[in-house]
């Protein structure tokens, strides 16, 4: 493999790996919203204030 | 019933990707001017076209928000909350066109950003979403969602500028691959796996679509009945 062909590799594992990134983040961050609200509505409807 | 329903989808949007993956990575050929680096458009050009779907979504939550408002208060919660995920899920897209096109352009052009119509309109409509994110996020108060989706509504009107940016005017982004006019196309096996990849990350996209609207309704829930307990201590 010459020296361009490398550059391109690592440049789309790189375009790859970041979308992967952003996209699982933002799932995880879902996930952890989607849990933080239940436990809110689950503690507001067992003690009405 | 339900739950086994989104655990299907969820295992087929998965399958899916991993199917996408492989059409890009290994069935594609390479591209004879390009060479590897070429193969970011399997992620980037789907990224873009999800964003564009999203944003759209968020425009129909904005203006059903405005309609419904007055007398119909719990669709309008829910356009709202169809409103909030179009352009929440598509800011996340669209944040992937922006890092993707510049590692792309990097090898193809020898420079990571250029302000061409293509790309100074794509970042000024991320721009425009953030800042609506940013209004939902910080403002407060009885206007807030009818400000949105004034802003959502204004926002959109950039998608199809971006859309048109490379038709319109001559950019240094690429010309069109697709409806191009005579010259544009592409090899047929490179279609297939960018039509798989397509499919693959809108099934991904209308995923956390879906789940991000189901948060923000159990919010628009929890909210309603705090306010409702609030106002019973009075």
């Amino acid at each position: 493999m010459d020296q361009r062909a490398i550059l391109d590799h690592q440049f789309t594992v790189a375009a790859y790996a970041v979308t992967w990134a952003i996209q699982l983040g933002y799932l995880a961050w879902l996930g952890l919203r989607w849990r933080a609200q239940k436990r809110a509505n689950a503690r507001s409807i067992r003690t009405p204030r | 019933m339900k739950r086994l329903l989104i655990g299907i989808y969820a295992v087929a949007t998965l399958v899916l990707m991993a199917w996408g993956f492989y059409q890009a990575i290994y069935v594609a050929p390479l591209d004879a001017m390009q060479g590897e680096i070429f193969r970011i458009i399997f992620y980037h050009v789907p990224s873009a076209a999800v964003a564009f779907l999203f944003f759209a979504i968020s425009l129909a939550g904005s203006i059903g928000y405005l309609s419904f408002r007055r007398n119909q208060p719990d669709w309008a919660q829910a356009s709202d909350a169809w409103a909030l995920a179009g352009a929440e899920v598509g800011v996340v897209f669209c944040t992937v066109v922006l890092i993707t096109g510049p590692l792309w352009g990097r090898r193809a052009w020898g420079i990571w950003w250029t302000w061409d119509a293509r790309l100074t309109t794509t970042l000024v409509l991320w721009l425009i979403y953030v800042s609506y994110l940013l209004l939902r996020r910080f403002a407060a108060g009885p206007q807030m969602q009818t400000l949105a989706a004034v802003l959502g509504i204004f926002g959109a009107l950039d998608v199809p500028i971006v859309y048109m940016s490379n038709r319109w005017w001559r950019t240094q982004h690429p010309a069109p691959v697709f409806g191009g006019g005579e010259g544009s196309g592409m090899d047929p096996v490179m279609k297939h796996a960018l039509g798989w990849n397509l499919l693959a990350w809108f099934a991904w996209g209308m995923l956390i679509l879906v789940l991000r609207y189901r948060v923000e309704r159990q919010q628009q829930r929890f909210a309603a009945r705090e306010a409702q307990a609030a106002l019973a201590e009075l």
